[in-house]
């Protein structure tokens, strides 16, 4: 990045911007919002409280050019294997083409819609021949996160008929415990979903649960009635036992951090019906419609991922904070986290060679008033200079006296937020005294509901995209990951043979510890 | 005495004749088209129109002594029409009296339309026997605040208060929580006994012992005791959940008669679960013969019918179905339409021949407790049966008789 023409002058010109307050610049430029906002149909985004100017943002359109931006959003709807690392496509754009699927995807979607409609009419049993009502999802990673966070968000929108849907995903297995303790095994399905179906953290939680229905069924046959297999890997399901009708199936070009798309989304199918999921799915291709084919002055993504970039590499600010307005995308962030870090979180560029500039910065979140009494402080008064994107939706969730009430507090907060981080306010008393000028985008949404929360999911995805090849590294890999679950199957070893020699002090240590305390296995489950 | 009587139900029929065939002039505003299902209502009809005692019209007469709303609950519209003509009457003593089960509260807004006090006289007779039940009564029940309103009904109700005297007397509001509270009370003593089924399989009973020595004890009676495959009908459904919006409706949440149904609607899939069972969760392709549709015996009515949860179970887990109903109607091929697929409906066989039913069948199914079916020839059944397999939703059978014909057999709690 540092080597292209456009980095220079760049670079020289924040250093002159980095001088300016922002309030300052409101101040020599009153239009700022006309200047600095684009909308497309349900989605506005306002980049005026970002410290930069038409010079600034010429300039990054010219980088982008320059790493030739184009051609990749162009490689990567053609399905070309962008993820190089593992000679794969990243295909998920390909999964939410509503119009005019391809045969393998339309063939799932017809094998999920069998499931949510068996499940919706009650007729979906159990070992006792009951009706399936709760259904579990079993995963981690993508498999979990953002059926996680869609389906909260869209609970108001749930169908009718909707089981109730639980997500478990940590291998301690406290999750699945405490709701195994409230469900009733005769009404209960669990989603195994794994990519690989290889997942430890999966598995282990895939085999608690199918002991736990064991002891009430009075066959295996009985027993997989109870349980769905979704992965790449139709092999490992079956050798599971995974029924051959329960088994549903994805590509291996299909990231896991973009498996929503997919049939990973069942739970939220399951939720909102087939017609939720689609309507979803089309939000997310009327985002990616917008982003191959508008110019990128006008491209939110490409705007969002040129901004994070500026603040990253030019303004040398530490973290991007997500602050959703709304508490059904209490998860947001979350699922962020994995989608921005999991994919820029990376030092090697395409070439094998080490990057020479930051890449992702941290990012983390919560709903905005709740972070508001939480770490606002800090972005307020404290020495961190961090990016911030406010989410905010025009409706509120009812036309109701008293929701009009609360949709306009909560309105009149986040505008506050972004306004006093940008305008700040002087004090002698430098308890009172605010410095502003922290920079924010704020994201208007019509409302949230399937269509609206597709776009704006597959919104962040492309801004990742667009930073990665500005970056010139992949984000389809996750190569970091690998090394812990190396070690963790080793130490799980030593657990078990209760050496501890080839280890460093400090984790052979606190095994000695662990291991002085193990109180030994019952026969419980 | 000149009688209004307002409906075309069972009860508005039978109130019409009854009040007729004791001397009282009697114009019936509705029609005749379910007289057939009662037994001996046609022949009272008749008889009435022929004595000139009764008539059946379109328009009415405002200054009648009686105005009798028999309405269905749905009607509370038609209801509220008719009270805005009575505001015009002149007759100074005329009684109007609702026999309706319209929603709670529905009463007041009737007598503020109609300008007159409402009498509340709530019809408990059950379909089948609805004669017998209207001319000698357990009880009759006037809910009512207006001293002559009551003497004035006492005096029409009196041929059928001779034995001893039935009449018990209350508020208009007690009145028509009594009729509800009679129709929860059974059905709970119904999904009461079902719960108690499944203790009883589980410890080795059997609940028809059971109920036996329950039935004895003076203080519960022997009345609605039968566990079975869950009551069907619209009444008992309806009345429960009016109580449960009531109760609802002050912000409590008990959930004492929301159990009651749960428990009767997964009761209605009892057998279906036996054999999803028996089977080890792979009954696709298997010929299931049911005997009886209709929610009781005597009676075209499938509303609510168990029958139909087990249709639709077995349809869909790829079953072949083969039916048999002495009283099979079109209302039951409507219901096929509007709920099963092409595919599905294409699953289900009509037989015209109980035995035929049975043909080549994996299992038979009895499901409701018309005549025919308490004393089957076994060795026919067996001979048809390409397994014989007997489920008995209504505990009719002596389990060891069935077994010591070779059939493996499964009862409710037994």
């Amino acid at each position: 990045m540092i080597y292209t023409a456009a980095y220079p002058p760049l670079k020289a010109h924040a250093n002159q911007l980095k001088t300016q307050h922002l309030a300052d610049l409101f101040k020599a430029e009153p239009n700022r919002f006309e200047a600095f906002s684009t909308a497309i149909e349900g989605l506005l985004f306002d980049y005026s409280k970002q410290k930069i100017d038409s010079q600034a943002l010429d300039g990054l359109i010219k980088l982008a050019e320059e790493r030739d931006l184009s051609e990749w959003i162009q490689k990567l709807f053609a399905g070309e294997a962008i993820n190089h690392t593992e000679s794969r496509a990243a295909g998920h754009t390909r999964l939410r083409d509503v119009n005019n699927p391809s045969p393998d995807v339309s063939k799932q979607w017809d094998r999920m819609a069998n499931i949510v409609s068996q499940v919706h009419q009650k007729q979906l049993r159990g070992y006792s021949g009951k009706p399936i009502t709760e259904v579990v999802n079993i995963g981690v990673g993508g498999s979990d996160l953002g059926p996680l966070m869609v389906t909260h968000a869209l609970d108001k929108d749930r169908h009718p008929q909707a089981p109730g849907i639980h997500f478990v995903s940590t291998l301690d297995a406290q999750q699945l415990q405490k709701l195994l303790n409230k469900l009733n095994p005769e009404t209960t399905l669990f989603i195994i979903a794994s990519k690989s179906f290889a997942t430890i953290d999966t598995l282990s939680l895939a085999d608690t649960a199918k002991a736990w229905i064991q002891q009430y069924a009075k066959s295996e046959s009985a027993t997989l009635r109870h349980f769905i297999g979704i992965s790449t890997n139709a092999a490992k399901m079956a050798e599971w036992g995974i029924l051959p009708d329960y088994q549903l199936l994805f590509w291996d070009w299909v990231g896991g951090r973009f498996s929503l798309w997919s049939a990973i989304g069942l739970s939220i199918a399951l939720a909102q019906g087939m017609a939720g999921y689609k309507s979803m799915l089309a939000g997310a291709q009327a985002m990616d419609q917008h982003f191959k084919e508008t110019p990128f002055s006008k491209n939110i993504p490409v705007l969002m991922g040129l901004i994070g970039i500026w603040n990253t590499n030019f303004l040398e600010l530490a973290a991007q904070a997500i602050l959703p307005y709304d508490s059904r995308l209490k998860y947001f962030a979350s699922y962020l986290e994995q989608l921005e870090m999991e994919s820029n979180g990376k030092s090697t560029r395409r070439d094998g060679t080490k990057v020479t500039y930051r890449t992702n910065p941290i990012l983390w979140g919560e709903v905005g008033p709740n972070a508001q009494h939480a770490f606002y402080q800090l972005l307020h008064q404290g020495t961190e200079r961090v990016m911030s994107d406010f989410i905010l939706f025009s409706q509120g969730v009812s036309t109701s006296k008293r929701a009009t009430f609360h949709h306009q507090l909560n309105v009149a907060n986040c505008l506050a937020q972004s306004r006093a981080l940008m305008i700040g306010q002087a004090s002698d008393d430098l308890n009172k005294h605010y410095p502003g000028d922290q920079v924010s985008s704020t994201l208007l949404l019509e409302t949230l509901d399937a269509h609206h929360l597709g776009m704006l999911i597959a919104l962040y995805e492309h801004k990742v995209f667009v930073q990665s090849v500005i970056w010139n590294i992949n984000p389809f890999d996750q190569w970091g990951v690998e090394l812990g679950k190396k070690l963790a199957s080793e130490i799980m070893q030593d657990i078990k043979s209760g050496s501890t020699d080839h280890l460093d002090s400090s984790t052979a240590g606190i095994l000695k510890a662990v291991l002085a305390h193990s109180t030994g296995v019952s026969d419980e489950n | 005495m000149k009688i209004n009587v307002f409906g075309s139900s069972i009860s508005a029929l039978v109130c019409a004749g009854c009040l007729a065939e004791s001397g009282n002039q009697v114009v019936l505003i509705g029609h005749r088209d379910n007289e057939t299902i009662e037994p001996g209502l046609v022949k009272l009809l008749d008889a009435q129109i022929d004595a000139a005692r009764l008539s059946i019209e379109s328009q009415f007469d405002v200054e009648a002594d009686f105005q009798i709303l028999s309405l269905n609950a749905n009607q509370c519209q038609e209801a509220k029409i008719i009270c805005a003509k009575l505001a015009h009457s002149t007759n100074k003593d005329m009684c109007l009296v609702i026999r309706s089960s319209f929603t709670m509260g529905t009463i007041k807004q009737l007598s503020d339309i109609a300008k007159t006090d409402c009498l509340v006289n709530p019809d408990f007779a059950s379909e089948g026997q609805a004669i017998q039940a209207f001319t000698r009564p357990d009880r009759i029940i006037i809910g009512s605040s207006n001293p002559q309103n009551t003497r004035n009904f006492k005096r029409l109700f009196a041929p059928f208060n001779r034995n001893q005297d039935v009449i018990i007397e209350m508020s208009e509001a007690s009145a028509e929580l009594t009729k509800y509270a009679t129709n929860a009370m059974l059905a709970t003593r119904i999904s009461l006994m079902n719960e108690l089924a499944i203790a009883a399989e589980h410890l080795g009973a059997d609940i028809e012992e059971v109920r036996l020595g329950l039935g004895a004890d003076k203080r519960i009676g022997s009345s609605f005791l039968y566990a079975g495959i869950g009551f069907g009908g619209t009444h008992f459904g309806e009345d429960l959940n009016r109580i449960q919006a009531l109760i609802n409706a002050t912000g409590a949440r008990e959930s004492l008669l929301e159990s009651v149904i749960t428990i009767n609607e997964q009761q209605k899939e009892l057998l279906f679960r036996k054999l999803w069972q028996h089977f080890d969760c792979q009954i696709e392709h298997k010929t299931i013969a049911i005997w009886g549709v209709s929610y009781k015996p005597n009676s075209n009515s499938i509303e609510g019918a168990p029958s139909l949860a087990l249709i639709k179970a077995f349809v869909n887990q790829g079953c072949q179905l083969k039916i048999f109903d002495p009283m099979l109607d079109v209302n039951f091929m409507i219901w096929m339409k509007e709920t099963l697929s092409l595919t599905q409906q294409a699953q289900v066989e009509i037989c015209a021949d109980m035995y035929e039913a049975t043909q080549q069948a994996d299992a038979l199914c009895v499901v409701t407790e018309w005549k025919p079916f308490w004393s089957p020839n076994l060795v026919a059944l067996k001979e048809n049966m390409a397994t014989p397999i007997l489920l008995d939703g209504r505990n009719l059978y002596d389990k060891q008789w069935i077994e010591h014909n070779g059939f493996t057999y499964f009862g409710v709690g037994r």
